[in-house]
Parts: structure tokens; sequence; C-alpha cells
């Protein structure tokens, strides 16, 4: 029951049930209060009237007059008498003049007995000086008006209880379809917990919040499925990669340890040092990896110009592009500048120019341009190498993926995925294209 | 190698909690001829304090504890010994704060012990630097200022690239320099290559510098690096 209370719906509802009932409560009050402001409030200003206009009527006159008004008052609310300047009884309906102030303002007294009847009763009355002397008294019972206002009350209270049951049926109603949504929620998430990967968070047909929550949600999950998926490949692979030099060197060593001469076991060692080197570097372009991916914020960028990325580079692997009699060509127009970190934007065209250099034949070609095209910042690298197979478009991009024709070439197999993963961080895309023969590799700006 | 011990062992203090890894590092500087003594991060400070240790060999963390918050300390008392980080905490960021703390070079694991040593070699080479405007080996002559390089009196045109190569090996004769120290000095890259594009400009280089019939000047370490002959 406490969890129920506890429930983030449930107070909503409660909520909404208090505000409505505060909102009515204040409407009534209001509509209460100017009801019996405005009724007495008119009382009075009758009766002043009244007075100042019956003061000086001759005192016969005002006799007769006071006999009508009794008479006619079949619900004797009416009060009128008159006093001699001793405040004596002359004629009226009240025998003894109240304690108040003689000057024509309407006065309120608590209690006052008429002649005829025994009970005491609320009254407003105005006294006024004639101009004989005498003293003119006219009242109103609010008995009357004291009753109207119980009816109101009474309404009103009778309003507000339906009111208030009609807003806790309705919190209750939301409150309980909201947890039993949340409900079916938490008992799903629990089994995904619990290891059932393939299960989702339903979705009904409503285009609410918790709808396009648990929508996100399954998005969020697909991606986390796809990454265990991944990550399971990265570990086979991780562990393929070490393995093979490893399994390798053992032999190796092996090898070593039986064989006669010592000449023959350097000669072992050194080997084994290579695939050891050879894993090292494995392990520590995961580990780059690792960094690009987890490593800087972009709050460490700063304006760096491709172009001069590009040319520094160009220079570095010209030697190398020269020995493989490869022609290598530089276009850059003016700067192109973007935020970035310099050091990774280096490290990622390095690597593209470093795959196109090492995937060309001898007396192959190379271009290496840098433009902007439709204000995107675009770094492209074209070869005349050996491309990519279609089938092996998709995967190029794989952490590890080398293809099958690219496994004589020595490497991490992780230049790629180290690219890309720098890409992402400038939100630039890396994306790949035929040549025709040969491989394009391009790094284009995102439209922001 | 060629490598001769130096003339007076000299002290490397190293802090690092990892035995083994340890003990490596220290048979490995003491077969170059150096004294190496282990040491707390406090006791490491105080030698440092006192003069008593030429350079120190530190492990990012050591038993939890971060040493650049005491590295920071002495280069803010103003002690200058040289400072060498090693450290598994690989990213760029980390890096940079490292050397920010006060460290003259930072070395993530794993790493080849061949690398270690030439970090430190060149390191303590560093002190002996003495401001030159001209570098000479044998008959070869650099002049930092003409930006000009002769071997036996012959002039040798270079490429700007091709000199700035020259000159690092010119200011570390006889040690043994790996291509991650060539990326980093010479060309400012801090990341690995996966191609021989170093390898390819010291060939370049020595087909500008060498002599014909004669062996050339800078040769290669197998399994480490190069290194500019200076006998």
């Amino acid at each position: 029951m406490l969890e129920f209370f506890r429930s983030s719906a449930v107070r909503v509802a409660l909520a909404f049930v208090l505000v409505t009932t505060a909102a009515t409560m204040a409407v009534f009050g209001l509509v209460y209060f100017q009801i019996r402001e405005a009724n007495e409030a008119r009382n009075r200003l009758i009766l002043e009237a009244e007075a100042a206009k019956s003061v000086n009527r001759p005192v016969d006159e005002l006799k007769s007059a006071f006999e009508v008004r009794l008479t006619h008052d079949l619900r004797r609310i009416d009060f009128a008498a008159l006093f001699d300047s001793n405040r004596k009884f002359v004629f009226g309906n009240i025998e003894e003049l109240p304690t108040m102030a003689v000057d024509g303002k309407a006065h309120y007294i608590g209690g006052v007995r008429a002649r005829d009847s025994g009970n005491l009763e609320p009254a407003i009355f105005v006294a006024r000086v004639r101009p004989d002397g005498n003293i003119m008294l006219l009242g109103r019972s609010l008995l009357e008006s004291y009753a109207y206002r119980r009816i109101v009350q009474q309404a009103l209270a009778a309003g507000l209880v339906p009111m208030l049951l009609l807003a806790l049926a309705i919190g209750a109603y939301f409150a309980r379809r909201t947890s039993r949504r949340l409900n079916t929620i938490h008992d799903a998430i629990a089994k995904i917990m619990k290891g059932d990967t393939q299960l989702r968070l339903p979705v009904g047909y409503r285009h609410d919040t918790i709808d396009k929550i648990s929508r996100d949600v399954n998005l969020m999950l697909d991606e986390i499925v796809r990454l265990l998926v991944q990550l399971k490949g990265v570990g086979d692979n991780i562990a393929h990669d070490l393995r093979s030099p490893l399994a390798v060197v053992h032999a190796q060593l092996e090898r070593g340890l039986e064989s006669s001469s010592d000449e023959q076991l350097r000669v072992v060692a050194k080997q084994a040092l290579a695939h050891i080197d050879k894993a090292m570097l494995t392990v520590a372009a995961l580990l780059r990896l690792a960094d690009v991916e987890y490593g800087p914020k972009s709050s460490t960028f700063r304006s760096i110009d491709l172009s001069a990325i590009c040319s520094d580079l160009f220079e570095f692997y010209e030697p190398l592009a020269e020995s493989k009699s490869i022609k290598m060509t530089l276009e850059t127009q003016s700067p192109v500048q973007i935020q970035g970190d310099g050091d990774l934007m280096r490290e990622a065209v390095s690597n593209l120019i470093g795959n196109a250099i090492k995937f060309t034949p001898d007396h192959g070609s190379v271009r290496i341009s840098v433009v902007r095209e439709d204000g995107l910042p675009v770094v492209r690298v074209c070869d005349s190498g050996i491309g990519v197979e279609p089938a092996e478009r998709d995967k190029i991009f794989q952490r590890f993926y080398r293809t099958s024709s690219g496994h004589r070439v020595p490497g991490s197999g992780l230049g790629l995925s180290i690219a890309a993963a720098i890409a992402n961080l400038h939100e630039f895309d890396l994306r790949f294209n035929d040549n025709n023969p040969g491989a394009v590799f391009e790094m284009v700006g995102r439209k922001r | 190698m060629t490598n001769k011990p130096a003339t007076h062992p000299r002290t490397i203090v190293l802090v690092e909690d990892e035995t083994e890894m340890a003990n490596e590092i220290r048979g490995e500087l003491e077969a170059k001829g150096y004294l190496v003594r282990g040491a707390s991060i406090a006791e490491a400070a105080d030698a440092a304090r006192v003069g008593d240790a030429a350079m120190m060999v530190m492990d990012r963390i050591v038993f939890g504890e971060d040493s650049l918050v005491t590295l920071e300390v002495l280069r803010k008392e103003g002690v200058k010994v040289p400072v060498l980080v090693i450290s598994a905490l690989s990213s760029v960021d980390e890096k940079v704060k490292g050397l920010k703390a006060g460290g003259d070079d930072y070395l993530t694991k794993p790493f080849a012990m061949v690398e270690l040593v030439a970090r430190v070699e060149a390191m303590l080479r560093r002190l002996e630097d003495v401001r030159t405007t001209k570098l000479r080996v044998g008959d070869l002559e650099m002049d930092l200022i003409e930006k000009s390089v002769h071997r036996a009196g012959a002039k040798i045109d270079l490429l700007p690239r091709e000199f700035r190569l020259l000159e690092y090996f010119l200011r570390h004769p006889g040690r043994v320099i790996t291509r991650a120290m060539l990326l980093e000095d010479v060309w400012q890259y801090h990341f690995s290559l996966e191609t021989n594009v170093v390898d390819v400009h010291i060939s370049n280089l020595r087909k500008k510098i060498d002599t014909k019939g004669m062996p050339s000047l800078i040769v290669n370490i197998r399994g480490a690096g190069f290194m500019l002959n200076n006998a």
C-alpha cells in the first residue's frame, strides 16, 4: 500500500484531486461571499435612502405610512417606529430604541425583540432625528437573509462532494492506468536485465511520453545488443590476433630450446621478438582506439587547418611513395579551417594516406585533395590500388577487418577503425567510394 | 651494440610498484652501466631534492597514488631533475597532463625496453647539450646557423626535413634512436605508424650523406631503431 502511494502516477493523481478541490472551493467561496456582501450592502442603502426620504413627513402621515407598511409586511421583516425626543415609544412595532448612534446611517444590531414576537433576532437599523425632535427608526430583519445564506452554503457543500468524488475517481483511473503501464515496463526491464536481451518494452498505439520513452529505450537496447555482438566479435578477434603470434612464439621458443647451437637459439629468439612486437602493436592500436572513442572531449578543440595538415603529411609520405614509384599528388585550396584536435586529425589522415600507399602497387598513383564542397570540408584520398571488393565494403570500417586480398599486407587492421572513430569525434563521416580501379576514402564534415 | 658503459655510473631513481616491471627496467639500465635505485614516491622526492638522482623513471600510479602530484610539487620547489613518466594511461589527455606536471617525457605501457633505454639515454644526453652552433661527427659537420652540411669538406644539399632528421642524429651520436622518438621529436607526430615511412626517410638521408665504399654513418639496430656511429 505504501508502495502504491510512492508511485509517481498516484502522486500526480492526488495532486490533481487536491488542485481540483482547491479551485472548486475557491470559486464557491467567492460566489458565497459576493452574494452575502451584495445582499447586505443593498439592504443598508435602501434603509438609509428610505429614512432620508421620510424623515420630514408629518407625524400622522408617517404613522399611516408605517401602518400600511407593517400590515403589508406579511413575512415580518420590516421594523418601523417613532420615539419622542426622550426616547419614549410613540408608535411602531418595536418598543425600545436600540443602543445606537442616531445619525441616519445603517447599523447592525445583534439582538432585537419585535413587539409581536418573543424572539431575539439580528437586524439592520437606521435612526434619524426629525425636525420636531422625535426620532424615527427604520429597520430590516436579517433572519431571512441568514436563512438564504444557509441555503447557498448547503447548495455549495452539496456540489462540492460529488465534485471531489469525481476528481478522486478520475485521479484514481489515471493513476491506475499509468502505474499498470509502468509496471509492465518495469517487468519487461527486469526480464531484460536477467538476460533476455531479445525482449523489448511494450509500445502502444498512443503517442504519449511513455510510448516515446519506451521506443527510445528499445532503440537503445538495439544499439546495446549490437555493441554486445560487436564486442564479442572484437573479443574473438583480439583473442585470435594475439593468440596466433603467441602460438608462433611458443612454438619457436620450444624449437629454440631443443636446438643444439646457441646461434640457432639467437635466431629463434629474434623471430620470437618480432612476433611479440606485432602483438604489442595490436594491443597499442586497440588502446589507441579506446582512447579516441572514449577519451577526448570536443571542449579541447581548437581551430585547425586541414590543408596545412595534409601538405605536412604529403611531405612526410612523399619519400615512401617515391620508393614505390607511386605518383602522389596534392590538391589544396586556400586553408580549410575546422574545429578539432590537430594531432588526432593528422593521425586519421595519416592512416588514410598510409593505407593508400600500402595498397597501391608500384607505378600507381595516389591523389590527396582538401576542398570545401557545398560549404562542407572534405579530405579525399584516391588511389589506383587493389580497391575493395563489393562484398567487403560494409566491413572495412569494422575493427580488425582486413580484406581477404590484403592479408599479405602487415598491419593491426585497426587503422581505418581509428580513422573512422576520429572522424566521428569531429562530426565527420568517413566514406568509401569506388575509384575504378582503386579506392577513394573521403572524410566529409556533417551538415549541422 | 657498441654502447660503452658510462664512465661514471650515474644514479637513476626508479619508482615502480610492479616488481617484475621494476626488475626488467633495473636489469636493462644496469646493463648500460647506470646505478638504479628503487624508491617510493616520497624517497624519490627526497633523493631529487638533495640532488642524489641524475634522473628519475616514475610510474604514473604507484600503489594507488598519483606520482604526478609529487612531481608537480617538486617542480614548484624548483627541482629540475629530468623525469620520464611511464604509465598505462595512454590517452593524449593523460600524456599532456604528465608533461604539464613537469615530466620531460611520457612513455605508455606496453613499451619495448629498448624504447625506455633509448629515451633515458636521450634525456641524460640532453643535459650535456651545450649551446652549440656546429655539430660534428667524424668528418660530417653541420652548421646550425648557415643551415649547411659538409662531409669531408664537400657540401651536401639536404631538404629541410632531411636537415632536421640529421640534426637529431647528430645531437644523439652513439645512442639508439627509436622510430617513435623520431616521429615525436622530428615530425611532432604523436601516433604510431603501420608503414615503414621512417625507414624510407632514413635511407634517403643515408644516400645523401654516405660516401661510397664506406660503411653507413647511420646503422640499423634490429628490433630497436637506428644509431649514428660516432666511432
